[in-house]
């Protein structure tokens, strides 16, 4: 499970800048609001690619895809494997089953009274719930929330549910710091108003040291 | 239905997970921003998956914000410059 951090970061600007290219490419002029959502996209897009195959990934890629004003920038980004992916993630029994669950939180009280009501005609006098139960709507009551939050979540239960938030909450961080320090490196190039420069030395990360050499 | 769910099947199960999910709940636990100096002391796991949600909930308007701050920024530069900044930071890595 575990994200090497070096593959991650490669693949992620890869694909971020891939998206940012096609988004400018489909719609020029673009409004602010339209950049953003494509490059929340394109962001969104990068980081599912950079972790690779599992439960959350497709799931945010289903998710992704589903959305109308997403799809023809999706299919700039992804090309021919568009219909494949789509085709593959998008499993609309799934998708239905999650709906349903959804919409029918008044029902599943009816039907555990119900089943109550069941197990005490079977078994006489008293009204036995099965403990399995007991635990199982604790457990659903406390992670209701983090099923919303991951992507995928609401299929998953106990130590799956954990592992995946975990692994998505890695990706998010490198997520987070990959666009910070893209902002970072946009801000100083717009304000120095560098071009790439080939003599300029390529060391590590210093902002301070990338100003320098402009103003030579 | 659930009656055919055998007690013992369950139970087994549980057994076999709760070492599991212990472990996966301290290890979110270390992801956390502020995770407390000393680790010994364990929190309880409600705890742990209510601030696992908050910050996924801030990591995504962070997500948000970085987006709309990228937005403006790209707006004002023309793009190459834009570009070059980026393929910059992909050999710096």
């Amino acid at each position: 499970m575990h994200v090497t951090k070096e593959f991650k970061k490669k693949t992620f600007l890869k694909q971020f800048l891939l998206g940012l290219h096609v988004s400018n490419s489909i719609s020029n002029p673009i409004s602010i609001q339209q950049r953003k959502n494509s490059i929340k996209l394109s962001a969104d897009l990068a980081m599912a690619f950079a972790r690779g195959r599992t439960h959350w990934t497709h799931a945010l890629i289903t998710k992704l895809g589903q959305k109308e004003e997403n799809k023809s920038t999706l299919k700039g980004i992804l090309g021919r494997r568009y219909e494949i992916l789509m085709a593959r993630y998008s499993c609309p029994l799934l998708y239905q089953k999650v709906q349903r669950r959804k919409k029918s939180v008044r029902s599943y009280r009816f039907s555990y009274n119900a089943q109550k009501r069941r197990s005490s005609a079977l078994k006489g006098s008293c009204v036995r719930v099965s403990p399995s139960v007991v635990a199982r709507n604790l457990e659903n009551r406390r992670t209701k929330v983090l099923k919303r939050l991951v992507p995928g979540g609401e299929l998953l239960n106990g130590s799956a549910l954990l592992s995946e938030a975990l692994d998505y909450v890695i990706s998010l961080k490198a997520q987070v710091d990959m666009m910070k320090s893209l902002w970072r490196a946009t801000q100083v190039s717009s304000s120095s108003n560098v071009e790439l420069v080939p003599s300029a030395p390529l060391q590590k990360k210093d902002a301070s040291c990338t100003i320098a050499n402009s103003e030579e | 239905m659930s009656s055919r769910r055998s007690h013992s099947r369950h139970s087994s199960a549980s057994r076999i997970t709760e070492e599991e999910i212990n472990e996966l709940v301290s290890k979110l636990q270390m992801m956390l921003p502020d995770a407390p100096i000393s680790r010994n002391s364990r929190v309880s796991a409600r705890k742990v998956l209510q601030e696992t949600c908050s910050y996924i909930r801030s990591l995504h308007q962070e997500v948000d914000d970085l987006s709309e701050k990228l937005s403006e920024l790209l707006a004002s530069t023309d793009t190459d410059s834009a570009e070059a900044a980026i393929l910059r930071s992909l050999l710096m890595q």
